[in-house]
Order: C-alpha cells, then sequence, then structure tokens
C-alpha cells in the first residue's frame, strides 16, 4: 500500500517537474525578447493569484474544461477514442439558445429546462459515432471528427435562419431572457453557479466510476473487451451508455457556458472546449478527481497568458503553444499507456495486414 | 578458426516481464561444422532459444558464448557481427521485390547514393553459384513457388559472411523431393564448413539429416546427444516426457451425476482453431476429462461453444440437463461456469486495473460486497485480501495493477475469483501454461479439489504431465475431431498419445 503511494507521488512530482521545465522552455525565450523577461515571468506564473477578480478568472475558464474534461474521461475510459465531446459542447450551447429563445419559460424551471434539452441535443454529437462504432465496427474516431464539423453548420444554418436577431450587426441570436441566464457569483467576473454544477458533476463521476458496479464494468469494457466478454458483461450496452453519459455532460457544459456568459448566441465556429477537455482528460490521467486540478491548471495558464496579451506585448496565443508543449510531454507517457490508444494502433495494423 | 564448440550455451534463462518461463537453464554446445537439430513440443522452448542465439531476445540468466568468447547478445548487429542467419518458419521476404532486391535488403552495395543494381545482381548470381541454389535473380518473389521461396531466404541469410545458419522448421511448407534436394544442399553447406542449426519436430528428418540431437521440454534441456547413439523410441521419450509414470489423481466415485453433455455439436468458421466437427463427449460431477491436442486443433471452438461466445451451428449443448445450445455468455456464467482463460490479460483479468477490481468482476449483485448500485469497499478489500491469503498470492497490496504480479501469481489470483462460487462447470485452459512450478502445484490442487466438490472439468493442455496427473479420461482433438477416448490408466503415457495428436492413428 504504502509502496503505491509511493509510486503515485513519484509519478506526481515527476509530471510536475516536466511540466515545470516546459512552460520554462516555451517561456524564456518570449521572455527574453522583452525589455524586462523577469517581468513576463512573474505576471505568467504570479499573476493570475494577483487579485479576487483574476482567481475568479480561473474557475471561470475551468468550468466548461472540468465539464468536458469530465466527459472525455467517461468515454475514454470506456474504451472509445469518440471526439464527439466538441460537437456536443458547440450543440448544446446552440439547444440551451433555442430553447431560451423559442419557449416562452419563466421563473425557475426556465434555466433546467434550457440545461436539459441543451444536454439532450448536445449528447447526439458522441451518441451517433459511438452506435456507429458498436453497431457496424466503423471507427469513432474518423465519424466524431467528421460529424462534429456537419453538427456546427448544420447549427449555424439554424442560427441564421431561427435563431437570428435582423436588428444585431452581426450573426447572432435574439437575446437570451433574464430567466434562462445563471446568477454571477463573483462581483467584476463572470464567475457563475455553472461552476458548483461542474465541481460536484467531476465528484459525482469520480464516485461513479471508482465506487458502483456500473463504473468498475465500464472500466472493465473498457480495458480488457476480451475479458468482458468472457465475464458476460454486455460490452455494447455498457459501451454506449458511456457514450450517452459523456455525451450529455458535454452537451450540459455547453448550455452552461452559454447560459452563464453570454446575452446572445453567437458561436459560428467550433468553441474549441471540447478539445480542452481532451486534453484535460488526458491530463488528468482519465482519472474524475483529478479532472479539477487538471481544469484549474490548464485556466491558469489561458489567465496567465491573457494577462501577458493584456499588459505586455506577448500575444496570448503564448497559451496554446504552452498547452501544446505540456501535453506533447505529458501524452508521452498517456498515449502509451492509454487503453484506447493502443487499441487504436492495433485496429490500424489489423487492416494493414488485411489490405 | 579456432577449435572447440561455435556456440555454447551455459545456464541461459529466459522469463519474460509478464513472469512467462520460456527457457530454464539450458546449457549445451554446438559443435563447428555440424547439423545440430533441435526437437521439442510447441511451447517447449525451442523458437525462444533461437531467438536469443539471433540477437532478438536477450537471455534473463545465463550466457552465450561464440567462438569460446562471452557475447552480448542484446545488441542488434549481433547476429551480422558474428555471421549467423536464419531461416524463419514465416518467411520474411517482401512479395512485390525482386529475388535480388529482397536478398540485398539492408546491407545493398551502392555507389554514392544510388544501389549499384549491377553489381547486386552480379553478388545474388555468385552466391548462387556457390552454394548451388539456383534462383532467377530478377524474378518477383511472389511469383516464385514455396521451394524457390525459400531457397531465396536461405541465400539472404547466407549472403553475409553466415557461418552458423538457423533453420525453424524449414520442412513445414515442402513437399518430399523438395525436401529431398533442400537435405542435400544443406549437407553441401555443412561440406563447405557451415554449421547449422535444424529446428524439427519430425524425427525422421532429424534423424536423415544431423548428427547431434538437443531436446528441449518445458523450457528445459532433456538432453543433447550423438543420433548415432539413441534409438527413435529413446528420443520419442525425451520429447514427450519421462517413461516414470506421474501419480495420477483418484476419482471418489465414478457414478456422479453427468453434469456437462454435448451431443454432435458442430461449429462453422473459417479458421480451423475454431472448427470442431461432430463432437460427442459427456463429463460427471468429480470428474476432470483431458483435452489432448496439438495447438489450433479446434480447442477454441470448443471453448468458445462452452462459454456461450460463439453457438454451434449443430447439434445440442446440456448443462445439468439444461438446454444451452443457443446460450450467451451470461447464461452460462449464471449457470455456473468459471473459466480459466489461457491468456491471462486477454481474457482473464484486465491487466491495468487493480487486484481488488480484478478480483471482483463479475460477481455483479454480490449483496455482501455492493450495496445498491455502491461498492461496498471495505468488504471488497477483506474479501480480496482472503483470496490473496487462499491461494498464496504474493502482491503488495489490493490496490496494485494486476500486472505488476509475476504470470503465477496473477493466474492464482483469477483462479481464485473463478474458484469462489463452486462451479459446476470449469474450462481451465492452458491453467500453468508460463507459471513457475511451485504456483503450477497450487493450482492443480484447486483444480483437484474443485471437481471433488462436484465440478465437471474440461482441462484443455499443451502439458502433456499435467494432462496425466490431472484427467481421469483424455479426448484427443485433430481437425476438430475427437479421434481418441481413452481412460487414463497407470501404461498411458506421453509417447503413446503421440501417433494420435499427430494425426496417425484414430481410436473410437
Amino acid at each position: 500500500m504504502t509502496r503505491s503511494i509511493l509510486a503515485g507521488l513519484t509519478e506526481f512530482a515527476l509530471t510536475a517537474l516536466v511540466i515545470v521545465l516546459v512552460i520554462l522552455a516555451v517561456l524564456v525565450p518570449v521572455a527574453l525578447s522583452q525589455p524586462d523577461p523577469f517581468e513576463v515571468l512573474r505576471l505568467f506564473v504570479l499573476g493570475p493569484f494577483g487579485t479576487i477578480r483574476h482567481m475568479g478568472n480561473i474557475l471561470e475558464a475551468a468550468t466548461p474544461a472540468m465539464m468536458t474534461g469530465l466527459a472525455a474521461t467517461i468515454i475514454f475510459r470506456a474504451g472509445m477514442f469518440n471526439l464527439g465531446v466538441e460537437g456536443s459542447f458547440f450543440l448544446g450551447g446552440l439547444a440551451a439558445a433555442a430553447t431560451a429563445v423559442l419557449l416562452p419559460l419563466t421563473g425557475f424551471v426556465a434555466t433546467p429546462a434550457a440545461i436539459l434539452v441543451g444536454a439532450l441535443v448536445g449528447s447526439l454529437a458522441c451518441i451517433v459515432p459511438g452506435y456507429l462504432r458498436v453497431r457496424f465496427g466503423a471507427s469513432e474516431m474518423v465519424n466524431s471528427l467528421v460529424l462534429n464539423f456537419a453538427f456546427l453548420f448544420a447549427g449555424v444554418y439554424f442560427l441564421n435562419y431561427v435563431l437570428r436577431d435582423p436588428n444585431a450587426g452581426a450573426l447572432m441570436s435574439y437575446k437570451l431572457p433574464a430567466d434562462f441566464t445563471l446568477d454571477r457569483l463573483l462581483q467584476g467576473t463572470r464567475l457563475h453557479t455553472g461552476v458548483i454544477i461542474a465541481f460536484v458533476a467531476c465528484i459525482l463521476g469520480g464516485i461513479w466510476l471508482y465506487g458502483t458496479r456500473s463504473g468498475l464494468n465500464v472500466r472493465i469494457v473498457g480495458s480488457s473487451p476480451g475479458f468482458a466478454s468472457h465475464l458476460g458483461l454486455a460490452s455494447s450496452k455498457l459501451l454506449m451508455q458511456a457514450q450517452v453519459a459523456g455525451g450529455l455532460i458535454a452537451g450540459m457544459a455547453g448550455a452552461i457556458e452559454v447560459l452563464g456568459l453570454y446575452s446572445r448566441f453567437s458561436w459560428t465556429a467550433l468553441p474549441g472546449l471540447g478539445w480542452t477537455g481532451i486534453t484535460v482528460a488526458i491530463l488528468a490521467r482519465e482519472n474524475p478527481f483529478l479532472v479539477i486540478p487538471a481544469a484549474l491548471f490548464l485556466a491558469y495558464l489561458q489567465v496567465g497568458g491573457d494577462m501577458l496579451a493584456r499588459n505586455l506585448d506577448v500575444p496570448s496565443e503564448i497559451v496554446g503553444l504552452v498547452t501544446a508543449a505540456i501535453l506533447l510531454a505529458v501524452t508521452a507517457a498517456a498515449i502509451f499507456r492509454h487503453p484506447a490508444f493502443l487499441r487504436l494502433i492495433r485496429d490500424i495494423k489489423g487492416q494493414e495486414r488485411g489490405a | 578458426m579456432a577449435e572447440g564448440p561455435i556456440v555454447s550455451f551455459r545456464q541461459v534463462g529466459k522469463t519474460y516481464p509478464n513472469g512467462t518461463v520460456a527457457l530454464t537453464d539450458a546449457s549445451f554446445d554446438i559443435r563447428r561444422g555440424s547439423i545440430h537439430a533441435i526437437c521439442g513440443e510447441n511451447g517447449a522452448g525451442k523458437s525462444t532459444l533461437m531467438k536469443i542465439l539471433f540477437g532478438l531476445e536477450s537471455p534473463s540468466a545465463g550466457q552465450v558464448f561464440i567462438d569460446g568468447a562471452a557475447a552480448d547478445t542484446a545488441t542488434p548487429d549481433f547476429a551480422g557481427k558474428h555471421g549467423i542467419g536464419m531461416v524463419h518458419q514465416h518467411f520474411s521476404l517482401v512479395p512485390i521485390l525482386t529475388v535480388t532486391e529482397n536478398i540485398i535488403l539492408g546491407h545493398e552495395p551502392r555507389s554514392s547514393i544510388f544501389i549499384d543494381r549491377t553489381k547486386a545482381r552480379r553478388q545474388v548470381v555468385e552466391l548462387s553459384e556457390r552454394f548451388d541454389l539456383a534462383v532467377d535473380p530478377d524474378a518477383r518473389t511472389d511469383t516464385l513457388s514455396v521451394a524457390a521461396q525459400q531457397k531465396v531466404e536461405i541465400l539472404k541469410a547466407l549472403s553475409r559472411d553466415t557461418r552458423l545458419l538457423i533453420l525453424d522448421e524449414p520442412t513445414a511448407v515442402l513437399s518430399p523431393p523438395e525436401i529431398e534436394e533442400l537435405f542435400n544442399r544443406l549437407r553441401d553447406l555443412r561440406a563447405a564448413g557451415m554449421t547449422i542449426l535444424f529446428i524439427s519436430h519430425k524425427l525422421h528428418e532429424v534423424r536423415a539429416l544431423a548428427e547431434t540431437v538437443t531436446v528441449l521440454r518445458a523450457g528445459k534441456v532433456v538432453g543433447t546427444t550423438p543420433l548415432a547413439e539413441v534409438d527413435d523410441a529413446e528420443i520419442t521419450r525425451m520429447v514427450m516426457g519421462r517413461d516414470v509414470d506421474v501419480p495420477r489423481r483418484q476419482r471418489q466415485t465414478t457414478s456422479a451425476p453427468v453434469v456437462l453433455e454435448l451431443a454432435k455439436v458442430s461449429t462453422r468458421s473459417h479458421d480451423p482453431a475454431d472448427r470442431i466437427e461432430d463432437i460427442s463427449l459427456s463429463i460427471r460431477a468429480d470428474e476432470i476429462v483431458g483435452i489432448a491436442g496439438v495447438d489450433g486443433s479446434g480447442q477454441r471452438g470448443l471453448v468458445s461453444v462452452l462459454s456461450g461466445l460463439m453457438h454451434p451451428a449443430s447439434g445440442s449443448i446440456r448443462l445439468s440437463g439444461a438446454d444451452m445450445s443457443r446460450a450467451a455468455a451470461p447464461a452460462w456464467r449464471k449457470a455456473g461456469l468459471a473459466y480459466l482463460p489461457a491468456d491471462r490479460y486477454a481474457q482473464g483479468g484486465t491487466a491495468s486495473l487493480s487486484l481488488a477490481d480484478n478480483a471482483i468482476a463479475g460477481t455483479d449483485g454480490d449483496k455482501a460486497l455492493q450495496w445498491g448500485p455502491f461498492l461496498r469497499r471495505g468488504a471488497i478489500r477483506q474479501r480480496v485480501q482472503q483470496m490473496i491469503a487462499d491461494y498464496a498470492v504474493r502482491a503488495g497490496g489490493t490496490g496494485e495493477r494486476l500486472d505488476s504480479l509475476s504470470g503465477g501469481n496473477a493466474q492464482k489470483l483469477i483462479a481464485a475469483r473463478e474458484l469462489a462460487g463452486s462451479p459446476k462447470l470449469l474450462i481451465a485452459d492452458q491453467p500453468t501454461r508460463g507459471v513457475d512450478v511451485a504456483a503450477a502445484a497450487l493450482l492443480h490442487g484447486r483444480i483437484d479439489q474443485a471437481a471433488r466438490n462436484g465440478a465437471a472439468v474440461l482441462l484443455i493442455t499443451a502439458d502433456l504431465d499435467e494432462l496425466l496427473r490431472l484427467a481421469d479420461r483424455v479426448l484427443v482433438l485433430f481437425n476438430g475431431r475427437i479421434v481418441a477416448d481413452l481412460a487414463n490408466h497407470a501404461g498411458l503415457t506421453p509417447a503413446a498419445l503421440g501417433p494420435y495428436m499427430l494425426g496417425l492413428e484414430k481410436a473410437s
């Protein structure tokens, strides 16, 4: 037992060390190009903790990352590399906005109804590729990747022809009625009640995955399909359940994002927060409990980058660079151990042999 | 040229990271300029030994000496440096390349950055004339016959100043005249000073070609002897196992009720390993029926229909009187099937999850371990610690990953789970493959105990010692059919099973 704790700590320390080195490797050359290199480092590393408002920004940015990270974790744990989380997030946001604009609901039912519709509609982007895989053996990775764009353009069409406010200057929906939006938690930030939902969801997700029978069965199906079929587990059903659960959570994340932050729906491209969720899931080693710190960490990087962009002559794209470098370093081990990845590689090899 | 053996193995052992013991304490010499045969059954360790000698695997114990000097086998250029060439059983030729291109692949003669094709072709022609192996250097490899492809393989193996040529079951793909032709070429090579290592299960070929034979069984060298000094019966005994009788299992009763009954069960499949034809058998409670047979004779198909992964195309299966012909895996489990699989991580457990997760997998609905949908972690830890103690599993804790255990310990944990609920039918499929001796003895005891507690046991194993030790009755599978049904009396020896397993004889 102590050995496994020690091993866990070592793993954590090594991961942290790698991350620090990677951040420095990206940041130092950028800092050196500035008149005051230490100010760049200080602002990026300590800036996000400078004021309550900035810390609120971290939580605000972490909210969708936690939810999509949880969704990706559940999907990956079932052994699928379904990238529909991004599409689900977009559709969830759109459907929630549509509910707010089109349905004459008021009072306390309004927000939950919009979130529910967002979750249900959003889950489609994960369910369709999952079903195609379970039913026909079609690659969930390719299908989800392609379908994300199909859902995006269908969504933009819907926005343009149904939700569009002709009096607004650009392509955006009518104003979302106040009854539908989430309450703000902290003055001066856009932090909203969605962050509470995200925390609770991650903890419930962790309890489900590690503390319940169906969570165990999903982990078995995901990590050793042959063993699962010998045990007589209903593999296809469990696989689909995980895709539905992941899709619902990702759709809900999109709905919360739109209702929490915006007064109108105006996404005409994929928002990218589903991809962030995949990053978070990989960083968290597909553990729902670790999704929380992983999402907070990425949000912290994001806020630091924004501060650099606002105060100094450093573009906020630096965050993308840092995140990409961290992901590269972290996945060097995670890809190697990832059952979905291993199977993907095996499948690809199998196809080559067959050809 | 130095005197003494060209290759000496000294206490060479190979244990794979997952705990599978492929080779232990192998020591023997290969005399310079001789044809040396290596004999043994599937899984005896022949290919592991050859992989070590060819530098594909590094030994986990012992040392290989080449020309009397300790050699570092773990380097990629090992084989090339020492002049060792190998002809694999499954050819490693690129079908769309020409014979010349295949032979020079990896050490192409160059002029600046380009391949010098004229020189390459000349080299191949010279090589082919020197060793009297006629091939068309310009033919595309996939247009050649199997025998011609093998010649290309041999030329390829000889193309790098080779002194020692390894041939892994070279005759398996050839017709008799082609075999004779091959043997003549090999004799010529020996006359030219080449040392040849010849791997085969076919005794008459070994006798026709080699001077010395080393027999391997269960990862150990049984003996190395000049062929002139032993007769065929002696070698058979060395290959199949000792003549001395193993202690056999005693049944308490022979009149217990029939538990499993198969009547004329056949499956349809493209894969011979999944194909069974007209199998009828019955197993009583407290009876262990052993299945012998060369790998791929239908064992996998038999397991699949008996665990609900495949349905028979015809025939009927009854378990305790209930018709199970169309039953799926969950129904078999519910009816009391326990399964000790050949592949621990693909079928018996999941490598990346913890011991506790593995130990309670499939116990859905067990009220002692579950409270509604929630798992009772405390009760589970106690249960798993009990299993670990009962089966002497050497493990750090219940939270460790299954693949942190050795193969034997992982198998013991899987057995602890499978045998927990006093099963009605136990399928033990290579239950002790690659497991250490102590773990194997424990598993044998538990399988026997399960039978005594009223289980019908189907034991599928390539280890004939294990088969004779445990089985009350031995069925031999060949090409998906039962070709022999023999009571396991004291006179039954591995050598007696050999002809049935190889399809030479049939008994009803």
